[in-house]
């Protein structure tokens, strides 16, 4: 990766998506380097206060910016006339390269948070399917999940799903081509290099290896993770499980 | 002041202009489905025209009034009827303590709006009214505190009620911007999304509507890392159709993002019943945002 004398990475791109959004992307990788640069610059932004922005999304190797068609043209219009949005992209662009990179996070923000997980069949519903697939014992399975520390590269789906990679090629597996009408809040599942939890009941297509019984996201406190946070899974029997439990629906 | 629900529609909530600043935590925005429809029953009102309001699906919730309100009722005709009596849709609408509205049967349009005097005192979820699942049950009261401004005279939103109307009701294409994963379809499959029909299906809802059409294709298959999708999104399906993004949408998708449906024809996709034929077509940014700016323009007036 290219980076400048500021050490940012240089090939970022900016463009429209739809009208009333724009997309910053830097190559499509999925990388710890590369979307602690998206976060860098979603934090750049968010000190611009800019009026008209209603949302700034980061996901792996972009940043989304829903805006306010009315409210954004008029905060470009007041200071920078006659500009289109991709040049006022371009030109945030390149105040942010300009900075210098800040202080590596004080070590506490990278602390690794540690999350339970119950590999039992009963909830690792595909745990069978995916060792018969890939030749890995279901054991050998679960010692890869725990053993690797992943990164949150984005939430999405549904409130308070974290996507964190990278999952070990070893156990990698694609998501169900159908996906399942109910799957139990606190599952986790992988889907190719991903892994994550279901913070609620929901349908969906990942291939469920476990339970968490930890609350991963509620109407008060919102999300648990964050973009950018660092996670891993350690196994807990089904007895653990059920005593720590704070879903009260399933 | 209240309005109770008394018999329970399929799918009624109340709605507001959304909740934004969580997307980045995956909470869905939400929203009216048509918010031409739902500005215009509030800009009728003489309300903000982002305030709350009810919308109504079909078969639709009886409501009942606790007290004396001034109402609006725009978006699809479902054929609205006070105490059993014909009312008219567009224009404000007195009603009295204890007085029953119901919808009747759907005539044309999905989704109805009822906006109505006052503030809301119903409880907020952070800044918004929209919920992503709650829906309206019986017993369900929508309390009001009775505000005394004066509905605007008809004869000053006509004209504006003509060109919401045809808006959001005029059959025509559904402009788009391409997207990201444009560029990876094949040559045969741009063709067919831009010569076409596609049909609206049964599988539509506030998260999305998925179309039945052509089979469409990537030229070679791709994996792409996951980004932020938008309300009008066209995402292909791993087994070749379209699902359109709606007002509850996902924040983040993975499929391939092929394009966005614009602003400004997202309540007439929002309106369209199963089975409808539609065709797609090519737009610009700046023509989407002059289109939409147009007609918001005209609810400052």
């Amino acid at each position: 990766m290219k980076q400048n004398e500021n050490h940012r990475i240089k090939d970022w791109q900016v463009h429209h998506l739809g009208d009333h959004a724009i997309v910053f992307v830097l190559p499509a990788i999925m990388h710890e380097s590369i979307i602690a640069e998206i976060m860098q610059f979603n934090l750049f932004i968010e000190s611009k206060k800019i009026n008209g922005i209603k949302d700034r999304i980061p996901s792996y190797h972009s940043l989304t910016i829903i805006y306010d068609i009315l409210l954004l043209q008029k905060t470009i219009l007041e200071s920078f006339t006659s500009m289109d949005l991709i040049e006022f992209g371009n030109k945030l662009l390149a105040e942010f390269l300009d900075e210098p990179t800040l202080e590596k996070e004080n070590k506490l923000e990278n602390e690794i948070i540690k999350i339970p997980v119950c590999y039992d069949i009963d909830f690792g519903i595909d745990l069978k399917i995916i060792s018969e697939l890939k030749k890995i014992n279901m054991d050998e399975i679960i010692k890869i999940h725990t053993s690797s520390i992943y990164n949150v590269y984005c939430l999405g789906f549904m409130p308070g799903f974290a996507y964190m990679g990278k999952v070990n090629e070893l156990i990698q597996i694609s998501r169900h081509s159908k996906p399942r009408p109910l799957v139990p809040a606190g599952s986790v599942g992988i889907a190719g290099e991903q892994t994550g939890i279901y913070p609620m009941n929901a349908p969906g297509g990942w291939q469920i290896i476990g339970r968490t019984p930890i609350k991963i996201f509620d109407p008060i406190h919102l999300a648990k993770f964050k973009v950018g946070d660092r996670i891993q899974f350690y196994s807990i029997d089904k007895a653990t499980y059920l005593a720590t439990n704070e879903y009260s629906n399933n | 002041m209240s309005i109770t629900i008394i018999k329970k529609g399929i799918s009624d909530s109340i709605q507001d202009a959304g909740r934004y600043g969580y997307q980045h935590i995956g909470i869905q925005p939400g929203g009216y489905m048509d918010y031409l429809s739902a500005q215009l029953a509030n800009f009728i009102l003489n309300n903000p025209i982002s305030n709350p309001v009810i919308e109504i699906h079909f078969p639709a919730s009886t409501f009942c009034f606790e007290s004396a309100n001034t109402i609006c009722i725009t978006g699809a005709n479902f054929v609205p009827v006070l105490n059993e009596k014909s009312v008219a849709m567009q224009t404000p609408l007195q009603v009295k303590k204890g007085d029953v509205l119901k919808f009747l049967q759907p005539i044309h349009g999905r989704i109805s709006y009822i906006a109505f005097k006052g503030e809301l005192l119903n409880d907020k979820w952070l800044n918004s009214f929209s919920y992503f699942s709650k829906r309206l049950e019986v017993g369900a009261k929508l309390d009001i505190i009775n505000s005394v401004a004066t509905p605007k005279d008809p004869d000053s939103f006509n004209d504006l009620f003509e060109k919401i109307e045809t808006a959001v009701f005029k059959p025509a294409p559904f402009q788009f911007i391409p997207g990201p994963a444009w560029k990876d379809l094949d040559t045969s499959s741009i063709q067919q999304i831009l010569n076409t029909g596609f049909t609206t299906t049964l599988q539509s809802n506030r998260m999305g509507f998925q179309l039945k059409g052509p089979l469409l294709n990537l030229m070679s298959p791709k994996s792409y890392l996951s980004s932020a999708v938008t309300r009008g999104t066209m995402q292909l399906l791993p087994n070749g159709e379209l699902i359109i993004l709606m007002a509850d949408h996902q924040t983040i998708g993975g499929y391939p993002n092929l394009g966005q449906i614009i602003l400004v024809d997202l309540p007439r996709f929002a309106q369209l019943g199963n089975d409808s034929i539609i065709h797609f077509s090519l737009t610009n940014v700046d023509s989407a945002q002059q289109q939409y700016q147009s007609l918001q323009n005209r609810f400052t007036n």
